[in-house]
């Protein structure tokens, strides 16, 4: 068996007398594609700030591989191994596709070690092969406000293709496009598949059964179910919870 | 990309050829005028850099240059002959004298309370590294408990001009010290070896071209450093940065500790030129008026700032000096910045940038150059 990416362990967090993460545990295998599914409130974003470090759990543990990451501030977690993509997208609007891919693919962390001019010739190499995956060869030189929101989207991938963390967080990748710009993202994140542990919160159920391999559904705060997208689907538990008596559309 | 660059240097070749030939052409009368002018452009420059590059509106650069000019103005003060002939062997400030208490004995370590600070500023040199490391230091402290701490926006312009007034007013009150609202004046000139560089002189107006085209070339080249490219980015976007990893505050000290660097060696500058240190370089109208410059030289451009900065000294001199416009030139001035950020969001630089691009893409034989759009819808976005 794979090792573990990601151990979430009695997590919870409150908000005043509101607990929004409640006692949630999940074990997410290097490798693995997780998708979250839950209704509004269910505490999906509020899980992926508990573990990118947005927000301070009041209990619980999270660990990456071996290495506890509970709690500490954004930049260390994102060092450590976790990155992030943003429900509303989240780039550098003034900087140029090519420039935000730049700032994406600096490792070292420090100012003086950046105090450099230009990008070694591997760096370069793999930019150019990100602006393929996102498809965004011509556009490298546009500035990304100028961009489409699907095009922002994938600029966003694209940053975190480069960042190169181990397990990344998808916050509603599909949100507002078009169902063919879905379809391409659905491409652009099973070429992310195998090289990256991916957790990704969604909605729209096709796009779901495209990239899922098993899901957490969370409720209220808690996991409701797990499994694979068969069993989740016809899960009494989760009909009434989420789909009201409804079944998946 | 990689040619706009070209014609950026290109650019800056050509300002800095300017200010070096410069001499060739005025009286020294002029040459002291326009000293004090590139002074300012270097402090266009510390503006573009914070509030243009790392998106942080310091409303307190002021500080930062009064800090420069107070250091180097008491050594100067201490080696004026105003100072040598107190009674003592060693030099006194005139003004303590008059202001000290009868019986007071008159050496600098006791002539009042705080004299002893004064001690080490004998030495010209330490007045000069002081004009460095006090203004880094207390921007190092200040970049610190903001940035730790997520100051950002409105928020900092507030602390930097809550700052700059809170020392201002130390100054002025710690009046037996640093002669308070009637400034340092008196003050001798820089020597270098055997050299004095007289402030009606070539030699200081060369020191003072020479100083403006090193900080303006650097700091055109830290901006085009891996560091400057992720600075920009934390302005875009603080907590996209955060997540990729990036330790945002250490880059918002680092740039705000830069232009607090070039903002004091301009403050030092300025005392060799004009000859006095003032409170007033801590009004806060003072540091008001470097961000208009900015403003309108373009304060995403480096090269613009600086040349803002400039041009509305030269202009305000030239209409406060014509009989007919007397009575009425500030509104002149006020008119020129009102039509700048009507016409021109981004000043005279992004202006310059536009026309070249727009010379670039007809050369081009009219092939639609993305860039291009990109920069003319950029205009239309920010002025609507």
């Amino acid at each position: 068996m794979a090792a573990t990416a990601l151990t979430i362990d009695g997590l919870e967090v409150s908000f005043g007398s509101v607990k929004a993460v409640n006692n949630v545990t999940m074990t997410i295998a290097e490798g693995e594609l997780r998708v979250l599914l839950g209704a509004n409130g269910a505490g999906k974003t509020t899980l992926m700030d508990l573990i990118s470090g947005r927000t301070h759990s009041t209990r619980g543990h999270i660990h990456l591989y071996d290495t506890e990451i509970t709690n500490w501030q954004e930049h260390r977690i994102a060092r450590a191994g976790i990155g992030r993509k943003f429900q509303i997208p989240s780039v550098f609007r003034e900087l140029t596709v090519r420039q935000n891919f730049e700032v994406a693919s600096c490792r070292n962390p420090s100012v003086f070690a950046n105090l450099g001019f230009g990008f070694s010739r591997q760096t370069l190499a793999r930019i150019e092969e990100v602006l393929a995956i996102v498809d965004l060869r011509d556009k490298a030189d546009v500035t990304a406000a100028y961009l489409s929101h699907g095009q922002t989207q994938w600029l966003e991938l694209g940053l975190l293709m480069l960042q190169d963390p181990k397990v990344i967080l998808l916050d509603e990748p599909t949100a507002g496009m078009t169902a063919a710009e879905t379809k391409k993202t659905a491409k652009i994140i099973n070429s992310m598949r195998g090289k990256h542990t991916l957790l990704v919160v969604e909605h729209d159920m096709a796009f779901v059964r495209e990239i899922a391999e098993r899901i957490t559904v969370l409720h209220l705060g808690e996991v409701l179910a797990e499994g694979d997208i068969a069993s989740i689907e016809t899960d009494q538990a989760v009909r009434r919870a989420y789909l009201g008596s409804r079944s998946i559309s | 990309m990689a040619s706009r660059q070209r014609y950026d240097f290109l650019l800056y070749g050509i300002f800095v050829a300017a200010i070096l030939l410069a001499p060739l052409m005025l009286e020294e009368f002029w040459l002291n005028r326009i000293a004090k002018y590139l002074v300012f452009g270097m402090l266009g420059v510390a503006v573009a850099l914070s509030w243009g590059y790392a998106g942080i509106l310091n409303l307190g650069q002021g500080l930062f240059f009064g800090a420069g000019a107070y250091m180097l103005a008491m050594s100067l003060k201490l080696a004026s002959p105003t100072s040598l002939q107190q009674g003592s062997d060693k030099p006194v400030p005139d003004f303590m004298l008059w202001n000290a208490e009868p019986g007071a004995l008159t050496q600098l370590c006791c002539i009042n309370k705080g004299s002893f600070i004064w001690l080490p500023f004998q030495s010209q040199w330490f007045g000069v590294a002081m004009g460095i490391v006090l203004p880094v230091a207390i921007a190092t402290i200040t970049g610190m408990i903001v940035f730790r701490n997520r100051i950002s926006g409105v928020f900092v312009s507030i602390i930097t001009l809550a700052l700059v007034l809170l020392v201002r007013l130390l100054v002025i009150d710690a009046q037996p010290l640093t002669n308070g609202f009637n400034r340092l004046t008196d003050l001798a000139w820089l020597t270098i070896g055997a050299f004095q560089f007289d402030p009606y002189s070539r030699a200081t107006y060369y020191l003072v071209a020479i100083a403006l085209s090193l900080v303006l070339v650097g700091a055109r080249l830290l901006v085009s450093t891996r560091a400057g490219l992720i600075l920009q980015a934390t302005r875009d976007d603080e907590t996209r940065a955060r997540y990729l990893g990036l330790d945002v505050p250490s880059y918002q000290i680092f740039f705000f500790v830069v232009s607090a660097a070039i903002c004091g060696f301009a403050g030092m500058l300025y005392v060799m030129v004009s000859e006095f240190a003032s409170p007033t370089f801590m009004d806060l109208s003072f540091s008001i008026t470097m961000v208009v410059w900015a403003a309108v030289g373009g304060r995403s451009s480096i090269l613009g700032a600086c040349v803002g900065a400039i041009l509305i000294n030269m202009i305000e001199a030239k209409v406060s000096e014509t009989k007919a416009l007397v009575e009425v030139w500030k509104a002149v001035v006020g008119l020129i910045f009102v039509l700048v950020v009507l016409y021109l969001p981004r000043g005279l630089g992004g202006f310059a940038h536009d026309l070249l691009d727009r010379w670039r893409a007809r050369n081009a034989e009219a092939v639609p150059d993305e860039g291009l759009v990109a920069e003319r819808r950029d205009t239309v976005a920010e002025r609507g």
